[in-house]
């Protein structure tokens, strides 16, 4: 194989499929990027964890066709400190690639290219494209309601699912078991019979990296166990969370009949305000509402209290309740808009929070008891 | 095969594969009786660890001669002088002992009531022969020659004698640490093994029989509440051992094994013992007769409790009380073999002729055998010696060390402890240990103050179970909400969780409850659920406090020494190690070879 590409170019691809690779393996060939050189002009850039596989097609000089595998990391590592600007020349032969640019020069060891394990997609019934600001607006609304809690494997990621709703749609919801979130799109032309599937974590963070790159729209393939994610020049491909979602519609409350209007961001700041004496691990706000009254309040044993009062509207009989600052933050950090609704029941009955009934998102919050 | 009724020696053999299973318990038996008899001395002497020969003599009120005969019959007893088995007071009772070691061995029964004559009678494996008279001071003499020796299969499965010695010493080490008044005279083969005066107190008596070491490093436990006493001697938690071994329980001067008290003393030393270390205690319950049910088996080690429930909570709360009030002292002795540590490597520094290479680790030992060394060997400590700080303390604390236990700061060694002079002695605190401790304790006190935060589970955790292990969880659904977990019954074997500890943050539900049913079966206590609740705050103590390696200033040491001194457990770190020792006077004179 001899090739010649760009720093720039080189770089930029790199930079997204080496966060694929994990950064200790016990298999060694997984530690590096496949480098497939054809005589069309295009390098493609291929890494795997065997779970989550990307393929990134870059565009290069080819001489010799021909294809190597060599550690990612180490190449990414290379590639950022080449100077900006330079041409970088591969050349493979006798298990080793020579990495060349300016007066740089690099030998490094390689691997056969046929010991790279390459995820067998298999058939992917279900097909559509969804605009890639659509599949932003998923991801940004619900991954941090995403669980880590291992054993809980099957909360580790975002679930896809259409429904009628009575328009047909696409819902998509994640919950860590003390919130949930959850993010109502139009059902794309295509999805409609989609299996109901859990996207893991990992393939959603690679997933919104390379997002940022793409205006047009994502192309999605899927079967009950493998997905694919088309987008342009580079396509990731993740095995799915195999395990059932929890039927996470019974716990969206709905006759939740006291509704607090007020501004997220004089809410977001208040609570952030009253949270920095609430100690590390048990970031317990109270919030008291009464009519147009709202009283944030953090008791901390240690350093003392807060108190800090935030306007908004109320009319019903007035409660008290309990949240974990954190969370109740992360999900006024997702509303745009300058007015929130907070549906209450009682403390101790899951909260729903929405813009408004309109809004494609929704957030169910469980209180905390103190 | 018809049915006949065993005859008479059988049935005694029967009886005695119930109570005479092996040397060990013979000489239970034997020393029992001799304890009912009133005796204010007892001696034992044993024969290749009993195999060969047991004897047990006593200064008890002997038998009269026409019941020498008769104490050799099945079911035949002075101890129950009416119908009421309930109420024993006595260790015996059953009246089987002495038949049913006589019908597996050779017995030899001599007996003198004071004022009266000696007399003897043989049972040579259920044969009794004639009774005659026999020389010997008052009170009762029993011998037991060859036991099984003519029942090979029993005799087969007998041990050593080495391990039958070892838990002959076992049995006698119990009894006798029941009955302090009570002077006993162990020999094993003709040597002395214990020797223990009468009328000792009792946790002299506890310390000689476990461990000489306990005299200096124990709590006295003295509690009382409807009618129950409880009294004992247990271990500083900074005294401990490997194993459960050391920890007695006795119910009415009676010796018994009981789950209990490993689940309770497990409990009472949660917070300040590491979970696979054990202290030694040695706890006495006096317990109204009709409380207590001793008939449950012939060998009588184990007891029913009529409450077991609260003679748990008595054991835990006269545990807590004493080591409350221990408060900040701790094994604190510097012990025997440090001291000699200190000589042994400093008396070789004078002859070497290179210093040894670990001296800097060993600062201690290292400094004071520097002292008489000059030239380069000076050089070479010299290399340490910025490590070791001590300022000119302030005028205004430099006096009276008197006043304070923990004493005045010195100086600090290796960045790490703190030296103190204190009226009697040096104490060396390990300041990441205490402060550790003082984190802890302060940050616990804010938790008992409030309720536990609780996170409500937007979906709530099915947690199956067996259904013994779902009875008992639910049996605790108040405590543990109380805990900040909140649990319901799920049909017959699965619990429901509907709120977990909000510091536990997202952690695994399912496996919480797994393991507090584990302990609940076990201990009889929520231990894990305190034990993580615990483990979150002390890794936050551990953080927040001052780290070993950081440079302390004259006024923050002493203000941890006065903290140490109000603060209660603060002589031990949150695993059991002491956090200070201390260094007496005469300790530092022996030093130096003064005393």
């Amino acid at each position: 194989m001899k090739a010649t590409i760009e720093r720039a170019t080189l770089l930029k691809s790199l930079g997204h499929v080496q966060s694929v690779v994990e950064r200790r393996n016990t298999i060694p060939i997984l530690s590096n990027v496949l480098i497939d050189a054809s005589g069309d002009g295009t390098i493609k850039l291929m890494a795997t964890d065997l779970d989550l596989q990307i393929v990134e097609n870059v565009q290069a000089q080819v001489e010799v066709p021909g294809a190597t595998t060599v550690s990612a990391h180490t190449l990414f590592d290379i590639a950022r400190k080449l100077p900006e600007g330079s041409q970088v020349r591969l050349e493979a032969a006798d298990g080793k690639m020579l990495v060349q640019a300016g007066r740089a020069r690099f030998n490094l060891q390689t691997l056969p290219r046929d010991d790279f394990p390459i995820i067998a997609e298999g058939p992917l019934p279900t097909s559509f494209e969804l605009p890639a600001a659509a599949l932003v607006q998923i991801i940004d609304k619900t991954r941090f309601a995403i669980s880590t809690e291992e054993t809980r494997y099957y909360l580790n990621g975002i679930f896809l699912h259409v429904a009628e709703d009575p328009a047909p749609v696409l819902k998509a919801a994640a919950t860590d078991g003390h919130r949930l979130a959850r993010v109502t799109v139009a059902r794309p032309d295509g999805a409609e019979g989609m299996p109901d599937i859990i996207i893991p974590r990992k393939c959603i963070a690679e997933l919104r990296k390379l997002l940022d790159e793409v205006d047009g729209s994502v192309r999605i393939d899927l079967s009950p166990t493998k997905v694919r994610f088309d987008l342009g020049n580079a396509v990731l491909t993740s095995k799915l969370i195999d395990g059932t979602f929890p039927d996470y519609s019974r716990v969206i409350p709905t006759g939740n009949d006291k509704l607090l209007k007020i501004d997220p961001r004089s809410f977001e700041e208040g609570v952030d305000r009253v949270a920095t004496i609430a100690t590390e691990k048990t970031r317990a706000v109270k919030v008291a509402v009464e009519k147009d009254k709202i009283t944030l309040s953090v008791t901390s044993p240690e350093n003392g209290t807060a108190a800090e009062e935030v306007p908004g509207d109320y009319a019903a009989t007035p409660i008290e309740i309990g949240f974990n600052a954190r969370y109740l933050l992360d999900i006024l950090g997702q509303i745009e808009g300058d007015s929130v609704e907070v549906h209450l029941a009682d403390a101790a009955a899951p909260t729903l929070i929405r813009e408004d009934e309109k809004a494609p998102a929704l957030y169910v919050l469980m209180p905390m008891r103190v | 095969m018809s049915i006949r009724r065993l005859p008479e020696t059988l049935v005694n053999r029967i009886a005695a594969g119930e109570v005479v299973e092996r040397p060990a318990s013979a000489l239970k038996e034997l020393i029992e009786n001799a304890l009912d008899a009133g005796a204010r001395s007892i001696a034992v002497t044993l024969r290749q660890g009993g195999l060969e020969g047991i004897a047990v003599t006593d200064d008890g009120h002997g038998i009269a001669r026409d019941e020498i005969a008769l104490a050799l019959e099945r079911h035949a007893t002075s101890k129950l002088p009416d119908e009421a088995i309930e109420q024993v007071r006595t260790l015996g009772f059953r009246g089987e002992a002495l038949p049913s070691i006589g019908s597996v061995a050779r017995l030899t029964l001599a007996s003198r009531q004071a004022g009266g004559d000696g007399w003897r009678l043989v049972c040579d494996n259920g044969v009794i022969g004639p009774i005659e008279p026999a020389a010997m001071p008052p009170g009762t003499r029993v011998e037991v020659d060859g036991l099984f020796e003519r029942i090979p299969a029993r005799r087969k499965f007998l041990r050593s004698p080495r391990s039958e010695y070892a838990a002959c010493l076992d049995i006698v080490r119990r009894l006798a640490m029941a009955r302090q008044d009570v002077a006993f005279v162990f020999e094993h083969d003709g040597r002395r093994v214990l020797s223990l005066p009468g009328g000792q107190e009792r946790e002299d008596r506890v310390a000689q029989l476990i461990d000489r070491e306990l005299a200096d490093n124990h709590v006295i436990i003295a509690l009382e509440r409807e009618g129950v006493s409880l009294a004992g001697v247990a271990s500083l938690p900074t005294f401990h051992r490997g194993s459960a071994d050391h920890q007695y329980l006795f119910v009415n001067g009676r010796p018994v094994r009981d789950r209990l008290l490993v689940g309770a003393v497990r409990g009472a030393y949660a917070d300040f013992i590491a979970r696979d270390r054990h202290p030694v205690m040695a706890l006495f319950l006096s317990v109204p007769v009709e409380e207590v049910d001793v008939n449950v088996h012939p060998a009588k080690t184990e007891v029913r409790f009529r409450d077991p429930a609260f003679m748990r909570g008595m054991i835990v709360s006269g545990l807590r009380r004493a080591l409350d009030e221990a408060g900040m002292r701790v094994a604190n002795r510097a012990d025997a073999s440090s001291t000699e540590l200190w000589q042994r490597e400093a008396i070789p520094a004078f002859e070497a002729a290179s210093p040894q290479p670990d001296w800097p680790a060993r600062s201690a030992g290292g400094a004071y055998g520097g002292v008489p060394l000059f030239g380069d060997r000076q050089a070479r400590f010299s290399g340490f010696a910025p490590s070791g700080r001590a300022e000119p303390a302030p005028v205004h604390v430099a006096a009276e060390p008197r006043e304070f236990p923990l004493g005045i700061a010195r100086g600090q060694v290796a960045r790490t402890y703190i030296v103190a002079e204190a009226d009697d002695g040096l104490i060396l605190v390990d300041q990441h240990a205490a402060h550790e401790r003082l984190v802890l304790e302060r940050m616990r006190r804010a938790l008992a103050d409030g309720a536990v935060a609780r996170q409500a589970l937007l979906l709530p955790e099915v947690v199956e179970l067996d259904e013994p292990a779902c009875d008992r969880i639910e049996g605790r659904i108040v405590e543990l909400a109380e805990l900040g977990l909140e649990i319901e019954r799920f049909g017959p074997s699965a619990m429901l969780v509907r709120a977990a500890p909000a510091m536990l943050g997202l952690s695994d539900v399912t496996g919480l409850v797994r393991d507090l049913a584990d302990d609940l079966a076990a201990l009889g206590d929520a231990t894990s659920l305190k034990g993580r609740l615990d483990l979150v705050a002390a890794t936050m103590a551990c953080h927040g406090s001052v780290r070993a390696g950081r440079v302390l200033s004259v006024t923050e040491m002493n203000a941890l020494l006065r903290e140490m001194e109000v603060t209660p457990h603060s002589g031990q770190c949150n695993h059991g190690r002491p956090t200070w020792i201390k260094l007496a006077h005469g300790d530092i004179e022996k030093l130096f070879g003064r005393h």
